[in-house]
């Protein structure tokens, strides 16, 4: 296991609209004020914001953890919501359970998780009904590749 | 140990500073502690927005100003006139305006719009071009408020590649005006003096690259600094004015909806666009372009002020009373272009919107670079946040907890200037 230089969890809060998307910002400004890779910090970021939509929308209470090894980072995203119950039909493109109150918003489109799987170099989605739902996502900066 | 040099956009009055930390909070960039009794500025860190100065109730914080020198018979003094200044007087005709400057001294009186128009056929142009092609960077962002350029530039370099890679229209103006004037006179001893008329602390970029084509000193003058000579020119312009000047860009009153949020937009002819104004605002749409979203906009006009341009710092009318008369002006006349496809085609193939900044320039024009942290010094900022457990009370100096934390941390500040820290070291 390579080392974890840097640690850091945000808290994101279930169906909180309001303040959805704070915790991404968080640790984009985070990545950013380090300097890393931009093309890296871009994809985390798009990663990040849509596995925290995911909470607010769909899952519970949940975090947002980041870890910087030295040449990669990790991203999990978790909550204790109701969790996925069929975890290949929710990678599909084009599926999702969202409302109809949260379509007229713009959200539930069914690209969130395939674009996160698209945008991360490491991707590994688990869930567990009635327990939550957990995303890792691990970006390599172009050094490393 | 911190720099401290005075701005070209603001200055502080220490004699009228009340201590209230309010300019110290509120600016975007962090640019602002609080030692020795006054507000300190991290000169090379301000992108001029003005926020401070509105925010001081003291008026402890100034607009840098400037006062026009070159106005007797013998010089030639040119005003470049950006379209707001016409919504300063509802109902008075640009031309009226523009003879009026002419009355005040300024041998030529020339109206931007008509570089406002070119400019525009030349967004519709590179989005047309671009817009089948994957690695644009989309949405493409307004160049026109330069506030917002060095905000990209300084908070979210990232975006840089989305601004639009086209010459903005004061530079433009600036060389067509230069081009013209060396033609009509052909005294080279003879210099130009060329003020830039605008509602806010500067539309000047640091150095001023559009200067490298010419050898003009180009001034920003603000709206307040010639309003009140201005207004009594206005009520002695004559009814039947003749037009003395050589620049025969006709002034039409709709040119008025350049200075509201979504005017750069209204008549642009593209496929989705969006106008977003207010500081805040566009802060947090510039956040959200960099979380990927609305690549699916072409392009985003962003304007710092509130409201648009006539939500200047410096302007002298109200914003929303110009915003109403500039809505109803436009609602009975409409918009109309004066410039032709086959000018504009004539411009461009001659080079004229040729965007000599490349990214790198952008970057060292506009952005300001703090020295980045590392891993090591990210955990000590987080370790110290942890123990201030902060309520961000500002009496250290420094905005927030946050960021005195990193001044800490890059040495630029102690850990005792924190009460907290020092409360507990008491314990
Ligand atoms: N954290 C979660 N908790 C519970 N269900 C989830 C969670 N994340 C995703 N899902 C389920 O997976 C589906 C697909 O997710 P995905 O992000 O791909 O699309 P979406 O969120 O519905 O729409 P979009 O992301 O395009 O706005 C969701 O509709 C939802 O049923
Ligand atoms: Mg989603």
């Amino acid at each position: 296991m390579p080392d974890i230089l840097f640690e850091k969890s945000f808290q994101i809060n279930k169906k909180d609209f309001v303040h959805a998307g704070e915790a991404s910002i968080s640790a984009k400004n985070l990545l950013k004020s380090l300097q890393m890779d931009a093309g890296m910090i871009r994809r985390a970021s798009i990663c990040a914001y849509e596995g925290e939509m995911n909470v607010v929308m769909h899952g519970g209470e949940g975090h947002l953890a980041l870890a910087i090894e030295k040449n990669r980072i990790i991203l999990e995203i978790s909550d204790n919501g109701p969790g996925i119950a069929d975890t290949e039909m929710a990678m599909k493109k084009g599926f999702s359970t969202a409302s109809d109150k949260f379509r007229e918003l713009g959200f539930g489109a069914g690209m969130g998780l395939p674009n996160m799987k698209k945008n991360a170099d490491e991707f590994e989605l688990s869930s567990r009904l009635g327990e939550g739902t957990r995303v890792r996502m691990a970006f390599f900066t172009d050094a490393a590749v | 140990m911190e720099k401290v040099s005075p701005s070209r956009y603001v200055h502080f009055e220490k004699d009228r500073c009340t201590a209230c930390y309010d300019c110290v909070r509120i600016c975007p960039t962090r640019a602002l502690r609080f030692r020795d009794q006054a507000p300190r500025l991290r000169a090379g860190q301000c992108i001029g927005c003005g926020e401070c100065i509105r925010v001081c109730s003291a008026g402890a914080v100034r607009a840098a100003t400037c006062k026009p020198e070159h106005l007797d018979r013998d010089q030639i003094s040119v005003a470049l006139v950006s379209p707001v200044l016409y919504s300063q007087f509802p109902g008075v005709h640009p031309e009226t305006v523009l003879q009026a400057l002419r009355q005040m001294g300024f041998r030529h009186a020339v109206d931007m719009s008509y570089f406002l128009e070119m400019f525009q056929f030349a967004t519709e142009d590179y989005i047309r071009r671009n817009r089948k092609k994957e690695e644009s960077p989309w949405p493409i962002i307004s160049p026109v408020c330069p506030v917002i350029v060095r905000l990209i530039a300084y908070k979210f370099p990232n975006l840089l590649a989305n601004i639009l890679p086209v010459v903005r229209p004061l530079t433009v103006m600036i060389r067509e005006v230069v081009r013209l004037l060396n033609e009509k006179y052909d005294n080279p001893e003879q210099p130009f003096h060329l003020y830039y008329i605008v509602p806010c602390l500067t539309k000047m970029e640091p150095g001023g690259p559009f200067l490298k084509d010419s050898s003009y000193e180009v001034r920003a003058l603000g709206f307040n600094d010639i309003f009140g000579d201005l207004r009594r020119e206005i009520c002695k312009v004559p009814w039947n004015a003749p037009l003395p000047d050589f620049f025969d860009y006709e002034t039409t009153v709709s040119s008025l909806i350049w200075g509201s949020s979504g005017g750069e937009t209204a008549d642009l002819k593209i496929e989705d666009s969006l106008a977003v104004s207010g500081l805040k605002e566009c802060m947090s749409y510039l956040e959200k372009i960099e979380m990927g979203l609305f690549r699916e906009m072409e392009y985003i006009e962003f304007r710092t002020c509130t409201e648009g341009c006539v939500g200047g710092i410096l302007t002298a009318t109200d914003r929303y009373l110009a915003k109403r008369d500039i809505q109803q002006t436009i609602l009975q006349g409409g918009i109309e272009r004066r410039v032709t496809r086959s000018e504009f085609l004539r411009f461009y193939q001659e080079g004229r919107f040729a965007q000599k900044n490349s990214l790198s320039d952008m970057r060292r024009i506009f952005g300001v670079y703090e020295k980045a942290l590392s891993l090591e010094k990210m955990a000590e900022i987080y370790r110290l946040l942890n123990h201030i457990n902060g309520k961000n009370c500002a009496a250290c100096g420094a905005p927030d907890c946050r960021t005195f934390a990193e001044d800490v941390v890059r040495g630029e500040a102690c850990a005792e200037d924190c009460l907290e820290l020092r409360a507990r070291e008491k314990k």
